[in-house]
């Protein structure tokens, strides 16, 4: 990190390496497809290079990204509500298949009518249920995570699970 | 035994496991991202793309500039016509004092 600040990219580059399969693991639950997680995970990178000098360092560098990263999926989320574009996790796990990798698993119906009430949530309401059921974050970390209050997180989790289980009963 | 189905709830939290276990594939994606990054910010940043992109955003701005101008604009020639029309009532020949000038 000390080279970083000095100047040296290769530095950041070993920096960026290290961590980037926690910001791909979380990113690709909210992005769309390989283009946009390319795009999540490269701004989370550039913003940290650029904002390295004001990292705190009362916690470790991970959470530090991961609260980047957390901020930036909001941010995408935000962008694809307003553009109305709806992405599956399925078209994720099929635009990174590669052609000599194993055989991606086969598509689950009820993964599937998850997956599209997901997308139908409120980028808030999203971002919380994923982080706490998909990601396994407990409320404290959301909080920290995004900014909010443990209370607020609450409050958010609860209406986003009733919303989902409303979504879910009117797709059957 | 409960029936996973019957409860929404019960439903609800079995994909919620089942989608834990089926995470992404990112390798793919990963591969050389760090090349990628680097390029990324090793290119310089194009200030005159930055202009650009406030121009743009700042259309609205100006589009209602032009409301406001071509607003303020017919109320002066209205305001103008009506002092004209006024003057001509009060004064229908004007040109009447300039021959007597002369």
């Amino acid at each position: 990190m000390e080279a970083t600040l000095a100047g040296d990219d290769d530095a950041f580059a070993e920096l960026a390496s290290r961590h980037k399969s926690r910001v791909f693991g979380v990113a690709a639950r909210f992005a769309g497809n390989a283009a946009e997680l390319e795009d999540i995970c490269q701004d989370v990178f550039v913003q940290a290079y650029f904002k390295l000098r004001q990292y705190r360092r009362d916690s470790p560098f991970e959470h530090w990204v991961l609260r980047i990263t957390t901020h930036k999926c909001y941010d995408y989320l935000r962008k694809r509500r307003r553009s109305g574009t709806t992405l599956s996790v399925e078209a994720l796990l099929e635009s990174g298949h590669e052609p000599s990798a194993p055989e991606p698993p086969a598509p689950h119906p009820g993964l599937e009518r998850l997956h599209a009430a997901l997308a139908q949530l409120s980028p808030k309401e999203r971002l919380v249920i994923t982080l706490l059921e998909l990601e396994e974050r407990s409320v404290l970390e959301i909080a920290g995570l995004t900014g909010w209050s443990a209370a607020n997180v609450k409050v958010r989790a609860f209406r986003a699970r009733t919303a989902l289980r409303k979504l879910m009963e009117h797709q059957t | 035994m409960n029936d996973p189905a019957r409860d929404p709830e019960d439903s609800l939290d079995a994909l919620f496991a089942l989608a834990r276990t089926r995470r992404p594939d990112t390798s793919a994606a990963e591969y050389a991202f760090e090349t990628r990054l680097l390029g990324r910010l090793r290119t310089p940043t194009e200030t005159g793309s930055v202009w650009a992109m406030a121009s743009w955003r700042l259309i609205p701005f100006f589009a209602a500039c032009v409301v406001a101008l071509m607003l303020w604009h017919a109320q002066v020639v209205a305001q103008t016509n009506e002092a004209e029309q006024m003057a001509y009532v009060e004064n229908p020949e004007p040109f009447d004092s300039w021959n007597n000038l002369n």
